[in-house]
């Protein structure tokens, strides 16, 4: 290379990369696939009848490191637990998954929900379940088996 | 009174007052002087919301004119106590704040703290997952230095690079989060190996990015390195003697271009890097100049390491037995590795309970940074900013 | 025609042309970087984004006029005007085709730089009156550069006058049509190649562009001598910036690049204006080129470049072509 002419050639790159076209997209309109293990917002994983697969054994709620899981039950009628809310504050969450690993049920799960912007403090905080019984261990741990 | 006119900082001060003699000298809270044409020197603050300060760094900065007569560092912006917030954590769980330490490369700090806790609980580690963490530092280590590069053209004025490298960082970070699921905050590296192994079909967006990075690096080298006025501006510009470097305990690539030879990589091989073939680039002035061409060659030779790790990853388990619940021995260890900054160390104690009595985190860029109160006086507000910019801060480390 | 009716028509064409450029430009700059940048660019507002800077100027005119109480009020009022009118004085004598100019000026491009060389004289003002050290600083490197700039810049135009032998936009122009050997466009740009450089150079300086946008040095002085301004004072000092680099361009175009005309063929007088607009867009798109190019100069290798290199190459330069065009015309 010629000495002095080092700033010609940085014209000829940014031409060539003018020519190259954008590498961003148009956001709302275009989204990019996100790899399989992305870890967004945590949500429930429910059996195919729609019962949580939650025992509410709140291991979740003893893993996570900012305590943004919270689970209130009760007894059943049948015996077991009912659940009656389990809270989540994804105001507070930081997508670490550190919850969903401990869950013994795979009753939990991270999902690519990443369009979380919000105008109303209300929705930080989620109600994942409400009102259920909670699914009993042994069954879930057989599921899992079979699956 | 005498009759003698009034000289140094008294002139400027309101009549009758002195100056705070609990100022130690150096210290630049007002001006420490004024030159042969009286002009008034000028204390400038410069950030912590500056666009070159490279995050929430504060300088006070004293200054004749456009000369930079004094200038000093003011860290602490960015505490979040993560040092104590540490002898809260259990060891499994460190990850999600040790990432927020150093966020530019979350996974060097995450090995670290690896490293330290496997050697006071005497972890065996996997073949495979030592040669996984190697992968993924690499990796990190380009996208660190990626984003060191662009933003330091920037500081020179050049705004086209800074692009450029987010093209290829995207490449990486992508990569990254199919591998641990995030961006940035990854979570990924556990005492005793890795969460997960690596997903399926990781080998083609990485070979991607192999296949493109030398070349397109090159390009952005000859927008920088082989511009005239970059080089002018970088040239000569914040020069650290080998001594000055040892004396404050820098490491990394600041102290690599000093011309000292010390790579923790190769000094106390971890990981897989005992066998990895690379070179470790020196520079000779130790000029910013220097600084830039040591990181850029450091990313030429990241780009062989990851190649060789891609080739060479072995077969078999991702991560050994650990309990959840991890009760080392109590004991004291320190465990470092070479991250984009330097020699990033965990200082471990345990009292054999489930969280660390006390962890401490060597953060290279503090070391780094203390230079700055040496380095930048003389130069001017342009060759400040340039100096400042090549020492590659990271806010988040430094004040943890 | 009364002679009022003429002038306020004069005047309003004036406006309009610098209004159009500075939202044309301001869109053009951020697409052509954009590109360079490997992004989209405005894409929101309107097609294409096209509506963008039409939404800026609606959102800084209705901007809440905020002055820091420290400030100088009488000067940084002013500051504004006096960078914005010397900028709009600039396209007075700016020809587009051979009928199409607000007045018909003898001195031509003599009037540009010397209304353009007031601008710095705001710029300090501006500066100065912030009573901010950013500003300040920032105020007075745009003083020192663009004193030391506007002397090569005067020095280049020299040449092509030398050859024209007048100083008269319109003469200019004439003297530079036809051919060379029968193919190459009689432009001045291929005999005054030096001067021509050096012009592209000081008026990158002159119009405050990367490499040499000292006073608003971003990474530095944050946005130099405008740091305090906001609304439309800020669209002032910005739209200031914007008309210059269409004058610098213009001027370029006429003193070097034949003007209105064509090459080759004869120009009608319809399609002048845009022969030249266009020329003028294409010099202004290589001065955006640049400026997403390069990084930028230090202020001292800045000021050292334009004493040491650049006038002496010049003035070396307009002894030499006044040499030569001596034994050519003989």
């Amino acid at each position: 290379m010629i000495e002095g002419t080092g700033w010609l050639k940085g014209f000829v790159i940014t031409f060539r990369n003018m020519l190259r076209g954008p590498i961003t997209v148009r956001y709302p309109e275009h989204k990019l696939t996100l790899p399989e293990r992305s870890r967004w917002a945590v949500q429930q994983r429910l059996n195919d009848d729609g019962s949580p697969r939650c025992t509410a054994c709140l291991i979740c709620v003893k893993e996570c490191p900012d305590d943004v899981l919270y689970i209130e039950t009760s007894a059943a009628e049948g015996g077991g637990k009912h659940i009656d809310r389990y809270v989540y504050e994804i105001g507070a969450c930081m997508m670490c998954g550190l919850c969903v690993e401990a869950c013994p049920f795979s009753a939990i799960e991270m999902s690519h929900e990443y369009e979380l912007a919000t105008r109303h403090g209300g929705d930080l905080v989620r109600v994942l379940l409400q009102d259920v019984d909670a699914a009993s261990p042994r069954r879930e741990r057989k599921g899992e088996a079979d699956a | 009174m005498s009759d003698e006119p009034v000289t140094g900082v008294q002139s400027i001060l309101p009549e009758g007052t002195q100056p705070t003699p609990m100022l130690p000298k150096g210290l630049k809270r007002v001006p420490s002087g004024v030159d042969q044409l009286a002009t008034e020197h000028l204390i400038l603050n410069v950030g912590p919301q500056h666009p070159s300060t490279h995050g929430v760094l504060h300088m006070l900065v004293e200054l004749d004119g456009e000369e930079v007569i004094a200038a000093e560092a003011d860290i602490g912006f960015l505490h979040r106590g993560i040092e104590k917030l540490a002898e809260s954590r259990r060891y499994h769980q460190m990850g999600t704040i040790l990432d927020r330490a150093d966020y530019v490369s979350g996974f060097h700090t995450e090995t670290a703290f690896a490293l330290a806790t496997e050697k006071l609980a005497e972890i065996e580690v996997p073949r495979k997952a030592s040669w996984i963490r190697s992968l993924v530092m690499e990796l990190n280590r380009c996208a660190s230095h990626y984003v060191w590069l662009g933003p330091v053209g920037m500081d020179a004025g050049a705004m086209a690079p800074f692009l450029y490298l987010m093209r290829e960082r995207e490449m990486i970070l992508d990569v990254l989060e199919a591998i641990s699921g995030s961006r940035m905050m990854f979570n990924y590296v556990r005492p005793g190996g890795v969460v997960r192994d690596l997903p399926a079909g990781i080998d083609a967006p990485l070979r991607a990015w192999l296949a493109i990075a030398d070349k397109y690096l090159g390009e952005t080298e000859d927008l920088l390195g082989g511009n005239e006025i970059f080089r002018a501006r970088m040239k000569g510009v914040g020069v650290i003697a080998p001594e000055t470097a040892l004396a404050f305990g820098m490491s990394g690539a600041c102290l690599r271009s000093s011309g000292i030879d010390f790579d923790l990589r190769k000094a106390r091989p971890y990981c897989a890097y005992g066998e990895i073939d690379f070179d470790v680039p020196l520079g000779t002035v130790g000029d910013a100049f220097d600084r830039y061409k040591v990181r850029v060659e450091e990313i030429h030779q990241s780009v062989r390491i990851v190649r060789q790790l891609l080739d060479g990853m072995p077969e078999g388990e991702h991560t050994s037995k650990v309990a959840k619940a991890l009760r080392p021995p109590a004991g004291e260890v320190y465990a470092a590795v070479e991250s984009p900054r330097g020699e990033l160390g965990i200082h471990l104690i345990s009292d054999g309970g489930p969280t660390p009595y006390r962890l401490r985190l060597r953060s290279p860029a503090y070391y780094n940074l203390g230079v700055a109160d040496e380095l930048l006086a003389g130069g001017l507000i342009a060759d400040m900013i340039v100096s400042l910019g090549s020492l590659d801060i990271v806010l988040g480390e430094i004040d943890r | 025609m009364s002679l009022f009716l003429a002038i306020l028509l004069r005047f309003v064409g004036l406006v309009a042309l610098l209004l159009v450029n500075g939202v044309v430009l301001i869109y053009m700059l951020r697409k052509v970087l954009a590109r360079l940048h490997l992004r989209i660019g405005p894409n929101r507002t309107g097609p294409w984004g096209l509506l963008q800077t039409t939404a800026d100027v609606a959102k800084l005119l209705t901007k809440e006029d905020l002055r820091a109480t420290p400030t100088d009020r009488l000067l940084f009022n002013t500051a504004p005007y006096l960078v914005f009118v010397p900028a709009f004085m600039a396209y007075i004598p700016i020809a587009l085709s051979p009928v199409l100019v607000a007045a018909h000026l003898d001195t031509g491009p003599l009037f540009v730089f010397a209304v353009l060389s007031m601008v710095p004289l705001g710029v300090v003002m501006a500066g100065w009156a912030s009573n901010s050290k950013w500003s300040l600083i920032g105020g007075m490197r745009a003083a020192g550069l663009q004193i030391a700039y506007e002397v090569p810049l005067l020095l280049s135009a020299l040449g092509p006058v030398m050859i024209a032998g007048s100083l008269d936009p319109l003469r200019i122009v004439a003297a530079q049509s036809g051919t060379w050997l029968g193919f190459i466009p009689r432009w001045f740009v291929l005999p005054q190649i030096v001067a021509f450089f050096i012009y592209a150079i000081a008026s990158q300086a002159e119009t405050q562009q990367t490499p040499f946008d000292m006073s608003e040095a971003e990474s530095e002085l944050i946005c130099g001598f405008s740091n305090e301004y906001g609304g439309m004072r800020f669209g002032f000092l910005y739209l200031a910036e914007f008309s210059n680099m269409f004058i610098a361009s213009a001027v370029g175009t006429l003193l070097f690049f034949g003007g209105w005309q064509l090459p080759w063929v004869a120009t009608p007088l319809w399609l002048a204006p845009i022969v030249f607009i266009v020329k003028v867009y294409i010099g202004i798109y290589f001065m955006m080129w640049a400026r997403g190019s390069l990084p930028r100069f230090r202020m001292d290798q800045l000021l050292g470049f334009a004493w040491k290199v650049l006038i002496p190459v010049s003035l070396v330069w307009v002894v030499l072509s006044g040499v030569v065009i001596r034994l050519v015309s003989r």
